[in-house]
């Protein structure tokens, strides 16, 4: 019989009053992956990601974490989390704060390797209170990973980091994926979900939009769009490399493509010169509309 | 559980302004208003009634504000999200309210002890050795009822409203429940008022007790009720809203 799956989530159903945030989702997630929950903002991945902890209650469903309930899982230490709202104490040191929460699991991660593995190794003695936005998060992620534990719950772990801690942070996540943690994190920024996901699962209304290898799901959404000043007829538009819509947008017209490169080498032999001429990554809000079905 | 303890006492200790007001603020007022007003005794046994009455006054306002100021923490907790934090990590949930209560009991102990010595030390209040214990384990056994309002307290408000409402509720349980002017000069409505607070009960018990009598039943019987009634409507609100900040 093969090991219990990481996260077994079925039929979940999460509401706030009158509105359905998550709506009869379904997600399995076998040990060892890496896996995105993409998607903007209001999507329903922080419900989601916080029923898979035990701090919300689903309405339906089932969540299985490791094969237990969430929060026997979280007690029992095998589930390390970063919230989107979590915090520190107030009045305390940074070495305390991780030695309470060391001390809490059967299996620390040592001391000197998780400071630096999180770079707080200078931060120990530093007051809670005295602490940067980022170094915060810092920390906070340290406490996720003090109790070394098999699986790692993210919810938009970077959202108050810069570009440097944004790196290094995604570098630390590659190295624990490769050590064999199933890592779960959600975020909007395809780059991320792109960078260190083996598995990308689009989350839109509430529901799984889309599933499957970061290859095929980033190939899907991340298109380029094409935008030049185009005089000339536009009814061929259509037919070059890659372009997968034309939109009129009065003296320039905007090409939807999947392979920016093509559809430009053809244009510029066609048209020769392109005024005006602006490349731009689909947004993933035109991604997700595009996914949905619902911008077509 | 005590690694817990540990941590959370050690944060309450390092607040100062928290060690002032319910440990060296009661011991002063304990010398200034005893060196006062004592002086104008008639005699002697005037001055040990008087002395002593103010020393248990005192001890009552410094276990209430220290019972109120460790609980109320609860909401602060919750509005950094250390107590959301402290959910997805082995830390049972009750545990952490059975810590925050251990921590509000344990913090009465100074305001209790520092008064008591300061009155024996300072003021010549003279009681035989069991008095002095059974005062002091009477109040403390009695300020479970201001770590139960403390909690509800904590529990029930936002971080911004708490700070405050601690700060009104001991000042008016102080105030009208007669410790700092007693409840005999009050006029006869204000008086009646203060015997509806579990402040001058509180204080009642430890009267009784440091006269070398026993714990007076009116006052165990109300400083019991109000336990009783402060916990109820604490479980209550705990289970409505959980230790967590509401977010999507």
């Amino acid at each position: 019989m093969p090991s219990a799956p990481a996260l077994d989530v079925r039929g979940l159903t999460i509401r706030y009053g009158d509105t359905l945030a998550v709506a009869d989702l379904d997600l399995r997630i076998p040990t060892g992956q890496t896996v995105a929950l993409l998607g903007p903002n209001g999507a329903g991945k922080s419900s989601a990601v916080n029923a898979c902890l035990g701090l919300l209650r689903p309405a339906a469903g089932s969540v299985s974490v490791l094969g237990r309930p969430p929060s026997a899982a979280v007690l029992s230490g095998c589930v390390g989390a970063m919230l989107q709202h979590g915090g520190l104490p107030s009045q305390t040191r940074v070495g305390e704060v991780l030695r309470l929460v060391r001390g809490r699991y059967p299996d620390p991660w040592p001391l000197d390797d998780l400071t630096a593995v999180t770079g707080i190794d200078g931060l120990l003695t530093r007051p809670v209170d005295a602490l940067s936005g980022g170094q915060r998060q810092r920390v906070l992620l340290a406490l996720a990973l003090a109790g070394a534990p098999p699986l790692l719950v993210l919810d938009e772990p970077t959202a108050a980091m810069d570009v440097a801690g944004r790196q290094t942070f995604w570098q630390t996540m590659r190295r624990l994926a490769g050590s064999g943690h199933t890592i779960v994190f959600a975020t909007h920024h395809l780059e991320e979900a792109e960078a260190v996901a083996d598995r990308v699962v689009v989350v839109s209304g509430g529901r799984v939009v889309a599933d499957g290898s970061t290859a095929s799901v980033t190939s899907a959404v991340a298109g380029r769009t094409v935008r030049f000043r185009c005089p000339g007829p536009r009814d061929r538009l259509h037919e070059l490399p890659g372009v997968t819509a034309v939109v009129d947008a009065g003296a320039l017209v905007e090409l939807a493509t999947t392979d920016a490169e093509a559809t430009l080498r053809a244009l510029l032999s066609s048209h020769g010169a392109l005024p005006d001429l602006e490349v731009r990554g689909t947004s993933l809000e035109q991604a997700f509309l595009h996914l949905t079905g619902a911008g077509r | 559980m005590s690694d817990l303890l540990l941590f959370q006492l050690r944060r309450v200790g390092r607040n100062r302004q928290y060690l002032f007001f319910t440990v060296l603020l009661p011991a002063l007022f304990t010398i200034f208003f005893t060196q006062v007003f004592g002086q104008q005794a008639s005699s002697a046994a005037q001055y040990q009634d008087y002395a002593r009455s103010y020393m248990v006054s005192m001890m009552a306002y410094g276990a209430i504000g220290a019972a109120l100021g460790a609980t109320v923490r609860l909401s602060f907790d919750r509005a950094s999200g250390w107590l959301r934090q402290l959910r997805v990590m082995p830390v049972p949930g009750s545990t952490v309210l059975a810590v925050d209560i251990m921590v509000g009991a344990l913090l009465v102990l100074p305001s209790l002890i520092v008064v008591a010595v300061v009155g024996r030390i300072v003021n010549d209040v003279q009681l035989p050795v069991s008095s002095w214990l059974g005062l002091v384990g009477a109040l403390w056994l009695g300020s479970v009822v201001f770590v139960a309002l403390g909690l509800l307290l904590g529990l029930a408000l936002e971080e911004q409203a708490a700070g405050g409402a601690t700060g009104i509720c001991s000042t008016v349980l102080a105030a009208l429940g007669g410790l700092w002017v007693p409840i005999q000069v009050f006029p006869e409505g204000l008086a009646t008022v203060g015997r509806l607070l579990p402040s001058y009960w509180y204080a009642e018990l430890g009267r009784g007790v440091a006269e070398g009598g026993p714990p007076p039943f009116a006052a165990v019987l109300v400083v019991t009720a109000f336990t009783a009634a402060f916990a109820a409507v604490a479980l209550a609100v705990a289970r409505r809203r959980p230790l967590l900040a509401v977010a999507g």
